[in-house]
């Protein structure tokens, strides 16, 4: 296969890598740079479970080529964590106890983060509407719309913005 | 709960910062030096078929290959996949009928994308690519794909010892007759006034966990093979496997990973036996086995979908005289669990009302299908979507409320339970039925909806249920617990008992805290590693924090008992006068003066040395060690119910559900959250179960929606407001009183919502899941035939 040179920035590091044309996203980052924090759901963009953000949008990495993210930052769920501290999204879930299998859990965590960024304050529907991407087995959502009303509400009193 | 310090605790969950984080480590998320892929051949172009040949040759010429696997490259040593045959007894399991007939890879096809070789490769796309080039010559067979088919006269046979294809019925040696039950049904029909039946079909769902199965294995060095997995029942896939590979147990360590999520999906085996075999056949080297979602779709099971009869009979002031039942399951290629799911979906049939004359027929048939085991529930949704449906259309009939009827006639306390040998020990269903009824508003809106006439509109219905907490006595029930103190007072747990998500590792450790008197972050579950672990039964029946919780228990009061004994001596006092603080200082109560740390017995206990003037110990000697091999006796039944309001527009048969109302008899909720958590997620389930999750297949069996996008669950847009009341009413067997609730979640839900679609449309939808097409058809009926 065609290798391409190509730069990521990962959670803040910056990695010149030669890539296969044909690899995705999410297989670099899990098996070229040992970040396996993005999950392997479906494949094909149904369940949201390696959705990754790209210079602050939401993606599916499972349907992003690899190359395609050349020169661009990319954010997945353990590069929110800064310092030992939790990203106030990921606090939330924690104390929601948002979390069951937890499979889906990094891919809920930064389709937050994408939403709030966006959206600082958003109603129910909108937690709903912009969750539907994202498949949980576990919670029946409750609990995760339950975090990310409380995730919003603490960033707001603190002033903190998603994408820090 | 003031009289505990950790159980009724919503605590931080012990595994939540690696899984908020990402790192949590699934097995697709272990590398090894050295690692190597397989890629399993499936059967895509048939549902059932004789393999004639298989042709590698072009596969083997593919870079980075380094085996071919076919069937006869592997133990041609057969096995079942289930493990609940290791769970009866030798004469029971005769009795039932279990076999072993599966071949790791097979000759003979018997469902789509059944696996038939298998390529080991350097990485995972050359191993894809070689699959693509291995040739197969198959003779295509007719396919069955209902009980119906399989069991006419001319219908090819799956396996010699199961004519017709029937799996499985009733041993008539456990049952008379092959029927459960009791009383005399035909002569109470006879005297019946009200007498409703039909005969209804619960679909094929699929468990949809978000981790694929995935696994690594390994057979190293010292000539040990070992497997990574995320298996719900860790020691009985470890012995399975010891067998199938006829290894002593001691050279097969099971490693239990992270469990994104389970539901039943891998409660035995799935690719552990394809994965051990590619392992075998490069020694040293880690083979690493990922499944695609459309793969692992076709090669877990699923919930067994069912052609189930039923007839029910009443007198004209409600009472019912007598129920009769035949359930015939869908099985799929392979016999699995056939007989335990069998008959379960009658225990939970016999387990529910004070019925005088009761019959239940329970059978399974093979069908050129993927297998059917175990989803959360194990037959009980099945039963709720029938009993719950007919039970209102009686009630309709008699013209009485159907909460009103469910209160009068339920089982409970004393009455004989769903295994028809024991009794009730706790039952709070009526507290249950009426705080859901004051939270949804039943009374009202019952009567408002009765005679509506608009394009949308809505219906409240209801259904209740009962479930169990662990197998026994039905089967076996089993779990060992170890707990040692450390020199500093703190508490390592041994013991195999699973979390798949659920949140038992985080539970098990507030009753150890408590049952111990110890901070819980002075408490260490040690899970997972077969060599370290006893015997446990693993996760299913909904048995992990009652059998397990009560193992924890029992095995930390004893390391509680021995503690206090030894302080009991320092200050010279009796054991049972004795208390245990925050700071882990054990007090004579009523004295708290009069103290001594526990870490100051546990580290004499460990670093105990000899006075060289006076000869003496410096205490008593021995590191504080307890365990217990715990086999219960009970299985403390929950009892729950749901109320579900829907919207139907009569235009377009599209269901809207509105709000949903659970009340689950739990016991005692250990963590509250968690407890909410299984009702929230059991209720995405049910209703998915009962409104839009069906496996579908074309006439030539091939499976047409094994993806998200084609199998349709609830997303968040489409989950009502929910409200989940916990009734606390401690059984006289659970751990601190605590029953089940697990699998629970997912039952009620299913009928509720069929009731809440009968009030609003006044039709009974009896063929599952009731979608939007099957409505707006039955409406059309309906008005044609007006």
């Amino acid at each position: 296969m065609n290798k391409l040179a190509v730069n990521l920035n990962v959670n803040g590091r910056n990695y010149d890598l030669s890539v296969a044309s044909n690899k995705t996203l999410l297989e670099v980052l899990r098996d070229q740079l040992d970040l396996p924090d993005t999950k392997y759901g479906c494949g094909t963009g149904e369940c949201g479970a390696c959705t990754v953000l790209i210079d602050g949008q939401v993606v599916n990495s499972c349907l992003t080529l690899a190359a395609t993210a050349d020169g661009k930052a990319i954010t997945t769920a353990i590069g929110l964590e800064k310092d030992g501290q939790l990203h106030p999204v990921q606090e939330a879930f924690v104390e929601e106890t948002a979390v069951q299998c937890g499979y889906c859990i990094p891919g809920m965590v930064i389709k937050t983060v994408g939403l709030l960024e966006q959206s600082p304050e958003p109603n129910e529907a909108e937690i709903r509407h912009w969750l539907e991407g994202n498949i949980c087995r576990c919670t029946g959502y409750e609990k995760i719309v339950a975090a990310v009303k409380s995730a919003s509400k603490k960033m707001t009193n603190a002033g903190v913005k998603a994408v820090g | 709960m003031g009289e505990f310090k950790s159980v009724g605790k919503n605590v931080t969950r012990v595994d939540i910062r690696a899984k908020v984080t990402g790192r949590a480590k699934y097995a697709g998320d272990i590398d090894m030096p050295g690692m190597v892929y397989g890629k399993i051949i499936r059967c895509l172009e048939h549902a059932h078929a004789k393999v004639k040949s298989i042709d590698f040759s072009e596969a083997k010429k593919m870079p980075g290959v380094l085996k071919t696997l076919g069937p006869e490259d592997v133990t041609s040593k057969t096995y079942n996949q289930s493990v609940i045959d290791l769970m009866a007894s030798a004469q029971e399991a005769e009795w039932m009928g279990d076999i072993e007939e599966q071949n790791i890879f097979t000759k003979h096809v018997k469902f789509y994308g059944d696996g038939i070789g298998a390529i080991i490769a350097e990485t995972e796309e050359q191993a894809e690519r070689a699959a693509a080039k291995v040739k197969v010559e198959y003779e295509a067979l007719p396919v069955y794909l209902t009980p119906e088919q399989s069991s006419a006269p001319d219908a090819i046979q799956f396996v010699e010892s199961k004519p017709g294809n029937r799996a499985f019925q009733l041993p008539a040696e456990m049952f008379p007759n092959n029927c459960l039950g009791w009383g005399d049904v035909d002569e109470a029909f006879k005297e019946a006034d009200v007498v409703v039946e039909d005969r209804f079909y619960t679909p094929k769902q699929k468990q949809c966990q978000m981790e694929p199965n995935n696994y690594i294995a390994l057979y190293d060095d010292e000539g040990r093979l070992n497997c990574w997995s995320s298996c719900q029942m860790p020691k009985l896939a470890h012995v399975k496997l010891a067998r199938l590979f006829e290894m002593p147990m001691s050279r097969v360590k099971f490693n239990q990973t992270v469990v994104g999520g389970g539901f039943g999906a891998r409660l035995g085996l799935v690719m552990e036996p394809e994965v051990c075999a590619l392992a075998l056949a490069v020694p040293g080297r880690p083979v690493k086995l990922l499944q695609p979602r459309e793969e692992d779709w076709l090669s877990s099971p699923s919930r067994h979908p069912s052609d189930y009869w039923m007839k029910m009979g009443f007198k004209k002031d409600g009472t019912p005289v007598a129920i009769d039942a035949i359930s015939k399951n869908f099985k799929g290629g392979y016999y699995l669990d056939g007989s335990a799911l069998a008959s379960t979906t009658g225990f939970w049939l016999q387990g529910m009302y004070k019925v005088e004359n009761l019959r239940y027929r329970g059978e399974s048939y093979f069908t050129n299908q993927p297998v059917c085991g175990a989803y959360r529930g194990y037959g009980n949704p099945q039963t709720n979507f029938v009993l719950e449906q007919l039970v209102d259309r009686a009630c309709n009939e008699l013209n009485v409320d159907p909460l009103e009827w469910r209160k009068k006639w339920h089982k409970t306390v004393g009455d004989n339970s769903w295994i028809g040998f024991t009794q009730y020990s706790s039952c709070a269903l009526d507290e249950c039925l009426d705080k859901g009824a004051e939270a949804i508003g039943w009374k009202e809106k019952r009567a408002k909806y009765a005679n509506q006439t608009g394009v949308k509109r809505r219906g409240i219905g209801l259904s209740v249920g009962q479930h169990t907490s662990g197998a026994a006595p039905m089967i076996l029930e089993h779990t060992t617990c170890t707990v040692r103190l450390n020199e500093d007072a703190s508490a390592e747990l041994l013991l195999a008992c699973s979390d798949l998500g659920q949140g038992s590792h985080t539970t098990l450790r507030q009753i150890a805290a408590e049952s111990l008197g110890f901070p819980i972050d002075d408490v260490h579950l040690d899970v997972g590693d077969s060599d370290a672990n006893g015997f446990d039964i693993g996760a299913h029946a909904s048995r992990t924090l009652y059998v397990g919780g009560n193992a924890v228990k029992q095995a930390c009061e004893d390391a509680r008992r021995q503690l206090f004994e030894r302080a009991a001596k320092k200050l010279e006092a009796n054991a049972d006068d004795l208390d245990i603080n925050d700071e882990k200082e054990i007090f004579v109560k009523g004295s708290p003066n009069k103290s001594i740390s526990a870490k100051e017995i546990c580290e004499v206990g460990v670093y105990n040395f000899v006075n060289h003037l006076t000869g003496e110990r410096n205490g008593e000697i021995g590191q504080i060690q307890s365990y217990v091999s715990y086999m219960p006796d009970h299985n403390s039944p929950p009892f729950f119910c749901t109320f579900v309001e829907v919207e139907v527009d009569m235009e377009t048969g599209e269901v809207k559900v509105l709000e949903l109302v659970s009340a689950h008899d739990i016991g005692r909720a250990i963590h509250p959250a968690i407890c909410e958590g299984q009702m929230e997620g059991g209720a995405q389930q049910g209703l998915g179960m009962a409104l839009t999750e069906e496996i579908y297949f074309d006439a030539n069996g091939k499976v047409k929606n094994n993806s998200f996008t084609d199998y349709k669950m609830l997303g968040s847009s489409d989950m009502p407001k929910m409200t989940n009341i916990l009734v606390e009413n401690p059984d006289p067997y659970g751990p601190f009183g605590a029953k089940s609730v697990g699998e629970a979640g997912l039952v009620t839900p299913v009928g509720a919502v069929a009731n809440a679609i009968y009030q609003a449309t006044g039709i009974q939808f009896t063929q599952g899941p009731i979608t939007p097409e099957k409505i707006l058809k039955a409406i059309r009926e309906k008005a044609a035939a007006a």
